[in-house]
């Protein structure tokens, strides 16, 4: 926890200055888990911001302060989702550009040993949220929160108020999709690799 | 060349799945707030709030309105109704029978008599 159960406590009763030590506490982690579950840099203050307007109307229903943080999590989830839904992306383009992405990836690599650190990290972004445009807007977030931010199925399971099994058998499936798209971007690569 | 099945994807592609979102997370780090973020977002929960308590009062408005309503109605069907109906309240046939009812007795005696009184005369 990032701030003291008391903190919160005074927040759900409308102590405004609680509250805005909350938001300073957890807007960052917030806005990176955000930022990695979008994928998209541009819009993730303002989804951010929807997240802790929610939870400013939404925080007298919380019934005890100890599960704050599952509670602030189900928010985002539930924001990052509205947003997802709403500019849902071309997942049939996405996919079909995907063998043609690794392929400009694989003639840059082959021209140039020498990556910036930045062009890196921008490649893998991209690499990535093809991967996941492969699987619904809910799945995504699942593995995204499993497998990006780390968090563990008991958190996931109070998150998502299901039970731990269900969620198994979920991030499973959504895993072996993405795996394959990244088995058929790989042999793309390969393959363009070979041409040379 | 390489070579993939695609139903069997194997432990190779796991691990490196796996390295993949590692570096997915390495690659994207939690952005810092930009400056504005809280005053912002102030201003926007002190418009949502305005915007609750216009609709509140609102609702409050058309329940008042509702209940005077309810109350005036309630009055008017409680009170006698001591006034003649604007509308008819008895049936064409009722009519006829109140204006061309059975002969009244005393209008045939009347015809009787002045018959009587000629007769003499002739």
């Amino acid at each position: 926890m990032l701030v003291e159960f008391e903190l919160i406590s005074r927040a759900r009763e409308g102590d405004d200055s609680a509250y805005s030590q909350i938001v300073q506490a957890y807007r960052k982690r917030i806005l990176g888990t955000i930022a990695r579950l979008i994928g998209r840099p541009e819009d993730v203050e303002d989804v951010g911001q929807e997240v802790f307007l929610r939870l400013y109307f939404s925080l007298d229903q919380l019934r005890t302060p100890e599960v704050f943080e599952p509670w602030l999590y189900r928010v985002t989830v539930n924001a990052a989702y509205d947003y997802l839904r709403r500019h849902r992306r071309r997942r049939e383009a996405r996919m079909a550009d995907l063998s043609e992405k690794q392929v400009m990836m694989a003639d840059a690599a082959a021209g140039s040993r020498r990556q910036e650190a930045e062009q890196q990290h921008k490649r893998v972004r991209e690499l990535v949220d093809s991967l996941l445009g492969a699987i619904s807007e809910q799945d995504r977030i699942l593995l995204s929160l499993k497998e990006i931010e780390g968090l563990s199925l008991k958190e996931l399971a109070k998150i998502y108020h299901v039970n731990e099994n269900a969620l198994k058998v979920r991030l499973f499936r959504a895993r072996q999709r993405v795996l394959k798209a990244y088995a058929g971007s790989q042999a793309a690569v390969a393959h363009a690799g070979g041409r040379e | 060349m390489f070579r993939h099945d695609h139903d069997a994807p194997n432990e190779r592609f796991e691990a490196a799945l796996s390295h993949l979102f590692a570096q997915y997370r390495e690659a994207l780090p939690d952005p810092e707030p930009s400056p504005d973020f809280t005053p912002r977002l102030w201003q926007k929960i002190e418009a949502r709030q305005s915007t609750n308590r216009q609709v509140k009062w609102l609702a409050r408005g058309f329940v008042t309105a509702a209940a005077a309503v309810s109350l005036l109605i309630g009055v008017f069907l409680a009170l006698p109704q001591n006034h003649v109906s604007l509308f008819y309240t008895t049936t064409y046939l009722e009519i006829l029978a109140a204006d061309q009812g059975p002969d009244d007795p005393a209008d045939v005696e009347m015809v009787r008599v002045e018959q009587a009184v000629h007769e003499p005369s002739r």
